[in-house]
């Protein structure tokens, strides 16, 4: 008799399709299905879930980004073009993230540059994309609306809906058949309270990823790892307003004194390194969608999801 | 001196030039509420002046007044000064009701057996041949008359000292008093001829703001009258920590004396209106939270209010009333109820009494909600217990248009989930000033019924609707238009209010989850959730379940019992066998600290949500809710 | 499964005797729910209950001591899989790994380092444990030797890794009374491998693939009177390892397996990812995790997470109550009240110091919690505030009286004000809107509708 582990779990996580390829009526090469777990993350015979997916997010006004990536990518940080571009081509990422920062500035109007922003986007990558829309109330619901008229067809990700402003993003996302992200601050019971709340205003649970913001490593990671960890625990117990899967971005990890501090000789490896533990750690909790912005984090964690996935990267496994 | 004639009972009384009306409502034998002490800061005391000088500064009182009563000679009967002789109305609102009690109590079965007797004997004298001392002979009468066995009664030194020219003086008729202490059989009191038809009690409700007083005729089993006062203590401060604060710097004698002062004239309230001699008067019952129970008893509360909260004693305590200067006869006994801790007293204790729920095997759910709230759990085999603040919100403070339960309060709201026009209803059926507690509950649960808040009690702006727009200070809904109103202003409920409730009631409501989780009970196993104090009385418990402000059982098993302390009160005076079980009650409760609770914050979380994050422990609120969202669709 | 209070209540024996030191049988059972109390302390149970008891309150997992001294630790002893559940009390030992085909300038150099690195995070000095002496040379006297230089350069917790039961014994010779790790026994040498930690007292790992021979020779190792054991399952992949763990500490803890009630044993080493490997570790219930010497920056960050995981998530870090300067404030520097929790703390001082606005925190003591819950519990009052002003002396520091308090705080506003004499401005709810809130001064107006500070 073998001892083997058993979970009385009932529960499956909900699947959430991000992007769309040209057979799906969008122009992405590729579109993923996340979710689908039926166990806790990386347990072996839980076929049935992907991968996590690695996001390189990028911004649109770069003086609202961290140093450390401007000195790293260098002019590539001005031009969503080429910088969407080096996400695929270059760094690896399976999505994009964009951050319409440019919408920060005092009485932002410019709705038309959303427009182009985003089809600039759409044409310098194939991935699918995640919007950061507005940062601003009061401008939301244009915003939004922009986001969602640009994408049409390509089922993106928007950001990022709250419990104090998510009619805009949900009419926005609903509107042109999007999915959307779901914030709460790092405590079940708020994430659960805004998945009731979109869906009694009808945004179906299959277009709604939990984000149940990531404090990075040091900085309240240890509540966001338990957060993380029992929205999929609660998901495989049943609850269906849970069961969605997360996204994780520790945004404030170029921030932080560790990095922002940091010797500049070696800012870049703890930068990465901030990033990479704070993204497996919340991956192996129940995270699917990773968010980096060092480029470097990227293969990193890819690498070790796929040893996660498979056992079989190569001379990379425990041997 | 002038006279003062209060309408409609005729009653006169003579008082000095200068004297308040209130001072001479109170020596009239009335209840006038005044909740705020007499400071003019409660509004409830409003006595109509038919005739006659006095002197009262209306301009400074105007928010407690309509136009129309002021021009009906309205004013605050504590800040109106008698100057000649005086004709005044005391309209029924601004006396004190009497108390519902539930003394019949018949599941629980409550008897009539006090534990003071009094015993007529007529004695033979003795002679040489039946040289008995006299002391024997009393007891020995009093045993032939059905008293306790004589070698059982003690006789204190006092009583002692009186026997033999009482026995003698009466011609060896006499009426001895016995009082069942904790130590046994003693004898109180000792009179001449008889006077066994005059043996009285009183219960007392020792609150922080009032002091209820019943005066019982311990022969006949009735209630002879009922007492109202404020605690005098609040000139030292309104709370409980501002009096303990107050008690650490200046000492505790004021308090003390003020605390029996408020007693006293409570009692002598009730006995002149009912021409009792304070004499006869052999047993004071009373139930009070930890702090004035302390207070009252000249015990130094000040290690309670600070970490770890010790108290210094959570027994029941029996002393001599004269000990601490209560008004009645000298020998009498003051009965103190047993608490669980400083924030679990005896006025909790009281109210467990009062609803039976220690002593029966069903599974019930106490909630006594002021500003404070403390939630007892169990049943006759184990009890948990726990206390809060619910904040202020659910007493109408902190809500902008919030107000107490005060004449022009709308405590009654529906709201159409249609048109969303309210139909109100305001205390004393006056034009709206404020709402109170009962009406913010009714009416967030009618905004959600009528989804024009989310279950967070966001405001949906969106909703198109004279009465939803931006005010000053954010979102807001109109309740009452500034016309309908005696303020002059829209009456309205803003974003803030809406956050502010929902927060006071998610206390509450986590506060009974994390009882129920430490006993591992569900709402099903609930048989009956039981309210406590005035809060309960007003509130609609249909609404309070549908905002989440308790567990969800069905609302025939909601029961209120008024003012529970007072009740528990009135029991231990009257049955000596229910007094007996209050230290059994008191050691079994186990007491939880919500602060020490690390589940409690998940539990609030969760409960800061119309009516649960978790839907299945509202399953009637919910399909209630989807239906309502169907139709509004 | 843990039992509720009234459920241990019903096996207790209700004389209220007080013998345990409690007032009731209730209040004794609410404390051995909550783990707080010893059965023992009971007198009257009978013996069902003490083994129903015994077994939901005794640790599913044992505890293991490593080393001597004092950076002698100890791992195990855990209870749940999930940390939200209660915690994870002891924290995995992280050993930096040396060869003995190493130079013994080289061995010392990992030694100096694991000896002296360490850093402080919120009150904490975090530093690797040990050191693991790998035997590559197949020499008796080179390993000796090199158990030997790690001996001389410090005194750290070490644990010895070798297949030849005679080279680990000629280095035990140097160390052997210094508790160090043996790794590992096998099935092929286990035998040779428990008496050699038996002669010397040492805990050792036991090595297998496959949770039934891991078990089956733990239990004979335990028959033989070794109970320090520690488990390496052998993972082959990192999917591997978060496997076989988690079944290890979840088969453990329900006491379905009792002979996998140890602590588990990483070799991150042989992965390619060994950061990856670290981390998996940390989060995935390993207890000693061994790796070659991690850069500084994989270094802090993996000792970072290992504090994160290892905090106890009931109970927030707290920081001490007192007055906080976030740059050079003058004397018409804004002050801000907020509660000691740590996250609260931290999360606001970053948004503040992102400001480049000089300003005060004024940190009261809530016992580490937020400012919703303290609010909430009543321990955030007005009295508090108050005393903390005074405590710290605030009015010295500043010219004017104004009290920025918290979003969530702001039912309070009133009687602060009452208390303290200052007006209260009230905040934003989200730290993160601090910074707009100071800069936007008069311009934002809050629903108390008081008037913001004028910022220099």
């Amino acid at each position: 008799m073998a001892p083997d582990i058993r979970f009385d779990w009932t529960g499956t996580v909900g699947s959430v399709v991000l992007g769309a390829t040209k057979t799906e009526g969008g122009t992405r090469k590729i579109s993923y299905r996340i979710g689908g777990g039926s166990t806790l993350p990386f347990l072996s015979g839980n076929a049935s879930s992907p991968s996590p997916l690695v996001a390189l997010e990028i911004c649109d006004t770069s003086e609202y980004w961290s140093p450390v990536i401007r000195n790293y990518c260098g002019d590539l940080v001005d031009d969503i073009h080429a910088w969407s571009q080096a996400a695929e081509t270059l760094y690896g990422a399976d999505l994009v993230r964009l951050y319409l920062t440019s919408t920060k500035e005092r009485n932002f109007s410019d709705i038309v540059s959303v427009k182009t922003s985003i089809e600039d986007v759409l044409s310098a990558t194939g991935l699918p994309l995640i919007i950061e829309g507005s940062n601003e109330p009061k401008i939301d619901s244009e915003v939004f609306l922009k986001c969602g008229e640009a994408g049409e067809g390509e089922r993106l990700l928007l950001g990022t809906a709250e419990a104090s402003r998510y009619r805009s993003i949900a009419a926005a996302a609903l509107a042109y058949n999007h999915s959307l992200i779901a914030q709460s601050p790092i405590d079940i019971n708020l994430a659960k309270q805004l998945n009731i709340l979109l869906r009694e205003i009808g945004v179906p649970r299959d277009h709604i990823v939990i984000d149940p913001y990531t404090g990075t490593l040091g900085y309240g990671f240890e509540y966001s790892y338990s957060a993380i960890e029992r929205i999929r625990f609660s998901a495989l117990k049943g609850d269906a307003d849970l069961a969605m899967p997360m996204i994780s971005s520790a945004t404030d990890t170029l921030t932080v004194k560790e990095v922002r501090e940091a010797d500049p000789k070696w800012q870049d490896e703890i930068a990465v390194q901030w990033e990479f533990y704070t993204g497996i750690a919340a991956a192996v909790a129940g995270a699917e969608i990773i968010c980096v912005r060092h480029p470097r984090t990227i293969p990193m964690l890819r690498k070790a999801f796929l040893d996660l996935k498979t056992g079989t990267a190569g001379p990379a496994g425990l041997t | 001196m002038p006279t003062v004639t209060f309408f409609p009972s005729y009653r006169k009384i003579e008082v000095e030039s200068g004297c308040t009306v209130l001072e001479a409502s109170q020596r009239a034998g009335f209840n006038v509420n005044v909740v705020c002490g007499g400071q003019g800061k409660c509004g409830k005391c409003v006595v109509f002046i038919v005739s006659g000088k006095t002197e009262f500064d209306s301009q400074k009182f105007l928010r407690f007044f309509t136009s129309e009563e002021l021009s009906r000679g309205a004013c605050l009967a504590c800040q109106t000064t008698v100057q000649g002789n005086v004709k005044v109305t005391i309209p029924d609102s601004t006396l004190i009701q009497e108390q519902k009690i539930l003394i019949e109590g018949t599941e629980i079965g409550i008897e009539f057996r006090p534990s003071v007797k009094k015993y007529y004997i007529e004695l033979s004298a003795p002679t040489l041949a039946d040289p008995s001392p006299d002391l024997s002979r009393l007891l020995w009468g009093i045993q032939k008359s059905g008293g306790p066995v004589a070698e059982k009664i003690y006789a204190p030194l006092e009583v002692l000292r009186d026997i033999p020219a009482i026995l003698r003086h009466s011609n060896w008729k006499v009426t001895g008093t016995i009082a069942l202490v904790p130590g046994g059989y003693r004898l109180i009191d000792l009179q001449e001829f008889d006077t066994s038809k005059k043996l009285y009690g009183v219960a007392v409700d020792l609150g922080t703001t009032t002091i209820v007083v019943y005066l019982w005729d311990l022969v006949s089993g009735k209630v002879l009258g009922v007492a109202s006062n404020y605690n005098r203590q609040i000139s030292c401060g309104e709370d409980i920590l501002a009096r303990v604060n107050f008690a650490r710097k200046n000492g505790l004698t004021k308090l003390q004396a003020l605390a029996v002062d408020s007693i006293n004239t409570a009692i002598t309230m009730v006995s002149d209106a009912t021409s009792i001699d304070l004499d006869d008067i052999y047993e004071v019952v009373v139930a009070g939270n930890t702090v004035m129970t302390h207070m009252l008893l000249g015990i130094d509360p000040e290690y309670m209010i600070a970490e770890p909260y010790v108290p210094v004693v959570r027994r029941a305590l029996s002393v001599a009333s004269n000990r601490i200067g209560i008004a009645c006869n000298p020998n009498s006994g003051l009965f103190a109820f047993p608490a669980v801790s400083d924030f679990i007293g005896g006025d909790i204790i009281a109210d467990i009494l009062a609803c039976g729920m220690g002593e029966r095997d069903d599974i019930s759910l106490l909630i006594d909600i002021g500003t404070n709230f403390e939630v007892v759990l169990g049943n006759r085999e184990w009890m948990f217990s726990c206390a809060g603040a619910a904040g202020p919100a659910l007493e109408g403070g902190e809500v902008l248009y919030g107000m107490r339960a005060n004449p022009g309060a709308i405590e009654k709201i529906t709201i159409d989930p249609g048109t969303l026009n309210p139909v109100y209803a305001t205390i004393n059926d006056i034009q709206p000033k404020g709402i109170c507690g009962s009406g913010l509950i009714d009416f967030l649960a009618g905004l959600l019924t009528a989804c024009v808040i989310d279950r967070t009690g966001r405001i949906n702006m969106e909703i198109k609707n004279p009465r939803i727009r931006q005010g000053r200070f954010g979102p807001e809904f109109v309740v009452a238009w500034a016309s309908e109103t005696d303020i002059g202003k829209d009456i309205v409920i803003t974003q803030n209010d809406v956050k502010s409730l929902i927060m006071s009631k998610a206390s509450v409501h986590a506060a009974c989850i994390t009882l129920m989780k430490a006993a591992g009970v569900t709402c099903d196993d609930i048989a009956t959730i039981y309210f406590s104090g005035a809060f309960g009385n007003y509130i609609n418990k249909t609404n309070a379940i549908t905002i989440g402000l308790i567990p969800e059982i069905s609302i025939d098993h909601i029961t209120n019992i008024g003012n529970g302390a007072v009740t528990g009160a009135n029991i231990a005076l009257i049955d000596r066998k229910k007094r007996k079980i209050l230290d059994n009650i008191a050691t079994k409760i186990a007491y939880i600290e919500l602060n020490a609770e690390p589940s409690f914050m998940d539990e609030y979380t969760s409960s800061t949500f119309l009516p649960h994050t978790d839907l299945s422990l509202f399953p009637r609120v919910q399909k209630m809710l989807d239906e309502c969202r169907l139709r509004r669709n | 499964m843990a039992l509720k209070a009234l459920d241990i209540y019903k096996l207790l024996p209700k004389k209220n005797c007080k013998e345990c030191g409690d007032p009731t049988c209730l209040t004794f059972a609410m404390k051995l729910a909550g783990g707080k109390a010893d059965i023992d302390l009971c007198p009257y149970l009978d013996e069902q209950a003490k083994s129903v008891l015994g077994a939901t309150t005794r640790p599913p997992i044992r505890l293991v001591r490593m080393g001597v001294g004092e950076r002698s630790f100890a791992v195990g002893e855990e209870f749940v899989l999930y940390r939200h559940e209660k915690t994870f009390y002891h924290p995995p030992g992280i050993f930096f790994k040396v060869s003995d085909t190493q130079s013994a300038e080289e061995i010392a150099a990992v030694t100096n380092r694991v000896r002296d690195e360490s850093f402080v995070r919120v009150g904490a000095d975090l530093q690797v444990n040990g050191i693991a002496v790998e035997n590559v040379s197949n020499s008796r006297e080179t390993y000796a030797n090199a158990v030997a230089t790690v001996e001389k350069t410090a005194d750290l917790p070490l644990v010895l890794m070798g297949k030849n039961v005679d080279v680990l014994t000629a280095a035990l010779v140097h160390c052997g009374t210094y508790r160090p790790l043996i790794h590992a026994a096998t099935l092929e040498n286990f035998r040779e491998m428990y008496a050699l930690a038996k002669q010397h007292g040492c805990p050792l790992v036991i090595k297998a693939k496959g949770l039934d021979e891991l078990a089956g020779l733990a239990r004979t190792c335990s028959n033989e009177g070794i109970r320090d054991i520690i488990l390496d399952p052998a993972p082959q992949s990192l999917r591997d390892f978060i496997t076989t763990s988690t079944s290890v500490r979840q088969l453990a803890i329900t006491r379905t397996v009792p002979d996998l009630g140890y602590p588990v044993f990483l070799d991150a080493t042989l992965s390619a990812m060994q950061d990856a490997a670290v981390a998996l570790g940390i989060v995935k219930y390993a207890s000693v995790i061994v790796a070659a010497p991690l850069s500084p920056a994989s270094t802090r960050a993996a000792l970072t997470l290992r504090q994160n995981i290892y905090t106890d998530p009931q109970k927030p870090i707290q920081m001490n109550p007192g007055l906080y300067r976030i740059g050079s404030p003058g004397k018409d520097a804004p002050v801000l009240m907020t509660v000691n929790f740590s996250l609260t703390f931290f999360t606001l001082e970053g948004y503040l110091e992102a400001t480049r606005i000089p300003c005060f925190m004024l940190i009261v003591d809530t016992e580490g919690l937020s400012v919703l819950t303290s609010v909430a519990a009543g321990k955030l009052n007005e009295t508090l505030v108050r005393d903390s002003m005074k405590k710290f002396a605030v009015e010295n520091e500043v010219s004017h009286r104004n009290l920025i308090i918290p979003g969530y705080a702001s039912p309070l506003s009133g009687r602060i004000e009452e208390a303290t004499g200052w007006k209260v401005l009230v905040g934003p709810r989200d730290a993160a809107e601090i910074g707009d809130f100071l800069q936007k001064g008069v311009e934002k107006v809050d629903a108390d509708c008081h008037v913001l500070p004028e910022l220099p």
